[in-house]
């Protein structure tokens, strides 16, 4: 492990265990994760082949489950 | 409900609905990357692992139908049989909200002495402000050191050690390490 990364590692566990703050930007941190996520497959279903894209991309193989993946034009992830 | 209450990020609240549902009928526990992250570790990941344990094929079809009235959708089958087929011969099922490809849920049934000993002594972490059950942290301590070993792995146990630095237990983790080598290396 690197020396520095190990040394920011142990700041932070050393913040999550005495500060209850830590929730707010670790949620927000999580968030941003996703909302950048789905910002990028709402984009990428707008594409040329954008949905046999996600298909293999996430090995859906029951696509009929996805309402979002079956109609003709793009949408309605909610 | 209490969830709404509790100012969850995305990724949890998705752990907390699928648990909520799963605890109606079985034993399960959550293990892996999640129990890092739920305990305030900062990285990303795509998916929760969760093992339960083996139930019959009548009792998977009525958590499965239980399932999918909540919303959530198996990515490799609509066919309960299938899945529970792919669960019997020791293979993952992944579960999402229907109107999401992420976050998943990595559901296994429980196929060895490991992981039943991880049900037994399942745990409640008040740290994650979750109602969900975890494996304990001795054993993911032992797994992330004794057999995943990753950096990401290594990093996750460090965090876990100094969070719960009071529940760390040298002699389990060993205990545990012994039988990781016996039954997974």
């Amino acid at each position: 492990m690197r020396e520095s990364h190990l040394g920011q590692i142990t700041r932070w566990a050393n913040f999550v265990r005495s500060n209850p703050e830590w929730r707010e930007a670790h949620n927000e941190f999580i968030n941003a994760l996703f909302d950048s996520h789905e910002k990028i497959i709402k984009t990428l279903l707008k594409t040329k082949h954008g949905k046999k894209k996600i298909i293999k991309l996430y090995g859906i193989k029951n696509t009929k489950g996805y309402d979002w993946l079956n109609h003709k034009k793009t949408k309605k992830m909610h | 409900m209490e969830r709404e209450v509790k100012n969850l990020n995305i990724l949890s609240q998705f752990c907390e609905d699928f648990c909520t549902i799963i605890n109606k009928h079985c034993k399960y526990i959550v293990v892996s990357g999640f129990v890092a992250i739920a305990s305030g570790r900062t990285r990303g990941t795509e998916d929760i692992d969760l093992i339960m344990e083996r139930v019959d094929f009548n009792r998977f079809k009525t958590i499965f139908a239980d399932l999918k009235r909540s919303g959530f959708v198996c990515m490799q089958s609509a066919d309960v049989k299938e899945i529970y087929d792919y669960l019997t011969e020791n293979l993952s099922v992944r579960f999402t909200r229907k109107n999401k490809p992420l976050p998943e849920m990595e559901v296994k049934f429980a196929k060895d002495e490991l992981d039943n000993y991880q049900l037994n002594t399942k745990v409640k972490l008040e740290l994650t402000g979750l109602g969900v059950w975890f494996s304990n942290i001795n054993v993911n301590l032992a797994f992330k050191e004794e057999l995943l070993k990753s950096p990401k792995d290594l990093e996750d146990a460090k965090h876990l050690r100094i969070v719960y630095s009071e529940l760390v237990n040298e002699k389990e983790i060993n205990e545990i390490k012994k039988m990781i080598k016996r039954l997974r290396l």
